[in-house]
C-alpha cells in the first residue's frame, strides 16, 4: 500500500515541481553556466572561459562593479535600520505612546496619521521616481528643496541633488525610506495590536515610562516581526534599481556615484556592456553574498518564540 | 499604610451619556480588604481602574491617603494590580516578571534578589523562578501575578477578578490564600469580583454595585441580614432569596390566601407611594433557609415541587406556587433526609420575623 501511496502523492506533485524546476531552478543553473562563458548576450555562439569573468570583475574596466557593490552594501546596511527605527517609533506613538494616564492608546489623531503615512505605498515606484526627480531638481527647473534652500540663502547643490556626486546616493536612499516607512508602520501597528493591552497596563502600573515600555515590552514582543521586516527590507535594498534607473543621470551617475548592483547587472546584460557572461557572474556572486548574509543574520537574531 | 477615598467619582465614556460609574462615594480604611461586587457591566472594574489610573476620573476625585490622585499617572500612585488574565510579561522569566518594577526604580540588585526570593517563598514559586510564563500552569501564573504585586510593597493592592481563570477547586483554595496573605501583609486591598461567594468569604466589607451606582457597603453579615434594597437582597446569597411582589392586605402581604403578617408601621411605609387605588403592593423576600416545609394548617404557601437539588447535608426544593397560575417560583432549603418528591405539593412556612420587606416601587428596605 505504501508504494501506491507514494505514486499517488507524486502524481499531485509532478506538475508544480516540474514547473518549478523548469522555470526557477533551470534558469538559475543556466545563469551559473553562462557565468563561465564569454557570451555577449547577442551572439549565437560562445566559449567557456572558466572563472575569468569572476577574476576580471574586480579589475572593473567599466568602473561599474566596485561602486555597484559598495553602494548596494551601503544601502543594505542603512536602509533597513532607518526604516525599522522610524516605523517602529511611529507605530509605537500611534498605538501605545499616547498620554501616560487613562487608557492605553496612541497620540491624538493617530488614525489620520496612519492613513497619511501609508500614502506612498499606494504609488507605483515609477511615479515616486518622477515626483522625487522633480523635488530634487535645481532651482532653475523648479526643484522644491533647492528652491527653498536658495530662498533661505543656504547653500544647495548647483545641479540639483541628483546631479551631485556627494548627494545622489543619499537622495536615492531618502526616497527608498520615504516610500517604505508607511508600509512598515502599518505592519508593526498590526503586530502591536496583537500584544494584549493588559501587558501595557501592567507595565504602566509597574512604573515604566514610554521609552522603557518600548525597549522592555514592545520591542522584545515584536522581535519576530522586526526580523521579518529586516529580510523584506534587505530585498528592497538589494534592488533599488528602478529608482536609480529613472532618477539619476546616465543610470548610475553622475560619475558612477549611484551605481547599484542590480543596475550594473542590467547594464552588462542589456545596456552598454554587451557581456551576458559578466552579468551572470555578478549575479552568481550576489547570490553567494545574499545566501551567506541570510544565514548569518537568521542565526544571529534567533530568539525563543513568544507565546501569550 | 493607606486609606482610599472616592469622592463623587464618575467615569463617563466618550460618546455615552450614562456614566459607567456614577458619583461613587466610598471610604476604604487602612488595611481593609474591600470587595467590589456586582453583575457584569455594573462599573466595578471601571471603579478599580479609575483608582489604578487606567481610566480617567471625569468628575469628582479619588484620594489615596490625603493625596488627590485623580490626575496622577499610575506610576505615581504607588499601587500594584493583579489582572484577570495576569498580564505577565511573556518574554521574561518569573524572576524578571517579579523584579521588573523594582528594576525600574533602580533598586540595588541584591535587594531585588532578596525581595523576589522572599515573595517566591511566600507563594511557593521558588522552583519556577527561571521559567517563562508559558511553562506555568494557570494557578502558578496567578501566583506570579500576586508575587509581582507583593514585591513592590505598594500602598494599595488592586485585584481585578484574579481568580476567574482558575478551575473551581483551585479558586476556593486560592481564595483563602489571598485572604490570609492580605491579613498577613496588612495592605489595603480593593478586590473586584462578580462572584458573591468570593465577596462574602473574602471581604472585610463588601460594596455592591449596579448600573454604575453603589447600592450598599457593609460587612458581609449585614449585607446578608439587612440588604438595603431588593437588588442587594437578590444578589447576595445562593440560591437567591425568594423575592415576590404581592398585594398588600389589611394585616400583611397576601400570597394567595396565605397572609404574611406585617406590623402597622411597615404597612404604612409600604403603602406610601404612587399606587393605583386598591392595587397597593409590597415586596417580600424570604431566604431559602428562612422557611421550612409545613402543612396548610401552619399557614404555609402551597408549592408544587419542580426540582429537588440534593447536596448531601441538605437539599433545595424548587417549585412553583399553586396560587397565581404557577408563575411564582420558590426555593426552600430542607433536610436532606426528608425530602418531598417531584410533583408533590408542599407548604412553605416562612419563619416569623425572618422575612425582608421592601417597598414595591422604590425597592428600598422597610424596617
Amino acid at each position: 500500500m505504501k508504494h501506491g501511496k507514494g505514486w499517488f502523492v507524486a502524481s499531485f506533485l509532478a506538475l508544480p515541481v516540474g514547473l518549478y524546476v523548469w522555470l526557477v531552478i533551470l534558469p538559475f543553473a543556466q545563469a551559473f553556466q553562462i557565468s563561465l562563458t564569454d557570451w555577449s548576450g547577442y551572439s549565437p555562439s560562445f566559449d567557456y572561459i572558466g572563472f575569468d569573468n569572476f577574476v576580471e570583475m574586480w579589475s572593473d574596466p567599466k568602473g561599474w562593479v566596485i561602486p555597484g557593490f559598495t553602494h548596494t552594501g551601503i544601502i543594505l546596511l542603512v536602509l533597513p535600520v532607518i526604516v525599522i527605527v522610524m516605523s517602529l517609533f511611529f507605530a509605537f506613538m500611534l498605538n501605545v505612546g499616547g498620554r501616560s494616564r487613562g487608557g492605553i492608546g496612541g497620540v491624538r489623531g493617530a488614525g489620520f496619521y496612519k492613513i497619511v503615512y501609508f500614502f506612498p505605498q499606494v504609488l507605483a515606484t515609477a511615479i515616486i521616481a518622477m515626483v522625487w526627480s522633480q523635488i530634487y531638481k535645481p532651482p532653475a527647473t523648479g526643484g522644491l528643496i533647492t528652491s527653498a534652500l536658495e530662498a533661505l540663502g543656504l547653500p544647495y547643490p548647483e545641479y540639483g541633488f541628483m546631479g551631485d556626486t556627494s548627494w545622489v546616493l543619499t537622495g536615492i536612499i531618502a526616497v527608498m525610506v520615504w516610500s517604505s516607512v508607511g508600509f512598515y508602520l502599518v505592519y508593526f501597528s498590526s503586530a502591536m495590536a496583537a500584544i494584549p493591552q493588559d501587558i501595557y497596563e501592567a507595565a504602566r502600573i509597574d512604573g515604566a515610562s514610554r521609552v522603557k515600555t518600548f525597549f522592555t515590552i514592545t520591542l522584545p514582543l515584536l522581535w519576530e516581526s522586526v526580523q521579518t521586516a529586516w529580510v523584506y527590507l534587505g530585498i528592497i535594498a538589494l534592488d533599488g534599481f528602478v529608482l536609480v534607473f529613472m532618477m539619476t543621470p546616465s543610470q548610475g551617475g553622475p560619475n558612477h556615484a549611484s551605481e547599484v548592483i542590480g543596475g550594473v547587472i542590467y547594464k552588462f546584460a542589456f545596456g552598454g556592456g554587451r557581456d551576458a557572461g559578466m552579468a551572470s557572474a555578478i549575479g552568481v556572486v550576489l547570490f553567494g553574498v545574499v545566501l551567506i548574509l541570510t544565514v548569518v543574520s537568521l542565526r544571529f537574531t534567533r530568539r525563543e518564540r513568544i507565546e501569550y | 499604610m493607606a486609606t482610599v477615598t472616592y469622592k463623587g467619582a464618575s467615569r463617563i465614556y466618550p460618546g455615552t451619556k450614562k456614566p459607567a460609574v456614577d458619583k461613587l462615594d466610598l471610604e476604604i480604611t487602612d488595611g481593609e480588604f474591600l470587595v467590589l461586587v456586582g453583575p457584569s457591566g455594573c462599573g466595578k472594574s471601571t471603579s478599580l481602574r479609575m483608582l489604578a489610573g487606567l481610566e480617567e476620573v471625569d468628575e469628582g476625585s479619588i484620594f489615596i491617603n490625603d493625596t488627590d490622585v485623580s490626575n496622577l499617572p499610575p506610576k505615581s500612585r504607588d499601587i500594584a494590580m493583579v489582572f484577570q488574565n495576569y498580564a505577565l510579561y511573556p518574554h521574561m522569566t518569573v524572576f524578571d516578571n517579579m523584579a521588573f518594577a523594582l528594576k525600574l526604580r533602580r533598586t540595588p540588585k541584591n535587594v531585588i534578589r532578596e525581595k523576589v526570593a522572599e515573595a517566591a517563598k511566600l507563594l511557593d514559586l521558588e522552583d519556577y523562578l527561571d521559567r517563562k510564563p508559558k511553562a506555568l500552569s494557570g494557578g502558578q501564573r496567578q501566583r506570579v501575578a500576586m508575587g509581582r504585586a507583593i514585591v513592590r510593597q505598594p500602598q494599595v493592592f488592586l485585584m481585578d477578578e484574579p481568580l476567574s481563570n482558575l478551575d473551581a477547586k483551585l479558586r476556593v483554595q486560592t481564595r483563602s490564600q489571598i485572604a490570609s496573605l492580605q491579613k498577613r501583609l496588612g495592605v489595603t486591598t480593593v478586590y473586584v469580583t462578580h462572584d458573591q461567594v468570593e465577596a462574602m468569604t473574602m471581604g472585610h466589607r463588601v460594596a455592591v454595585m449596579k448600573d454604575g451606582l453603589l447600592q450598599q457597603v457593609d460587612t458581609p453579615r449585614t449585607l446578608y441580614d439587612k440588604p438595603s434594597n431588593v437588588f442587594v437582597a437578590g444578589f447576595m446569597g445562593s440560591p437567591a432569596m425568594n423575592i415576590k411582589t404581592v398585594p398588600l392586605g389589611e394585616d400583611g402581604a397576601k400570597f394567595g390566601d396565605v397572609i404574611v403578617p406585617l406590623s402597622r408601621e411597615r404597612r404604612e411605609i409600604a403603602a406610601a407611594g404612587d399606587f393605583d387605588k386598591g392595587k397597593t403592593e409590597v415586596t417580600i423576600g424570604i431566604r431559602p433557609e428562612d422557611c421550612k416545609l409545613g402543612t396548610e394548617a401552619d399557614g404555609g404557601i402551597a408549592v408544587e415541587v419542580d426540582l429537588v437539588e440534593e447536596l448531601g447535608s441538605d437539599a433545595y426544593v424548587y417549585g412553583h406556587a399553586v396560587y397565581s397560575d404557577g408563575t411564582e417560583r420558590f426555593v426552600i432549603r430542607c433536610d436532606g433526609r426528608n425530602m418531598p418528591r417531584l410533583g408533590d405539593v408542599v407548604h412553605l412556612v416562612p419563619e416569623v420575623g425572618r422575612e425582608h420587606v421592601f417597598h414595591a416601587i422604590t425597592g428600598d428596605r422597610i424596617e
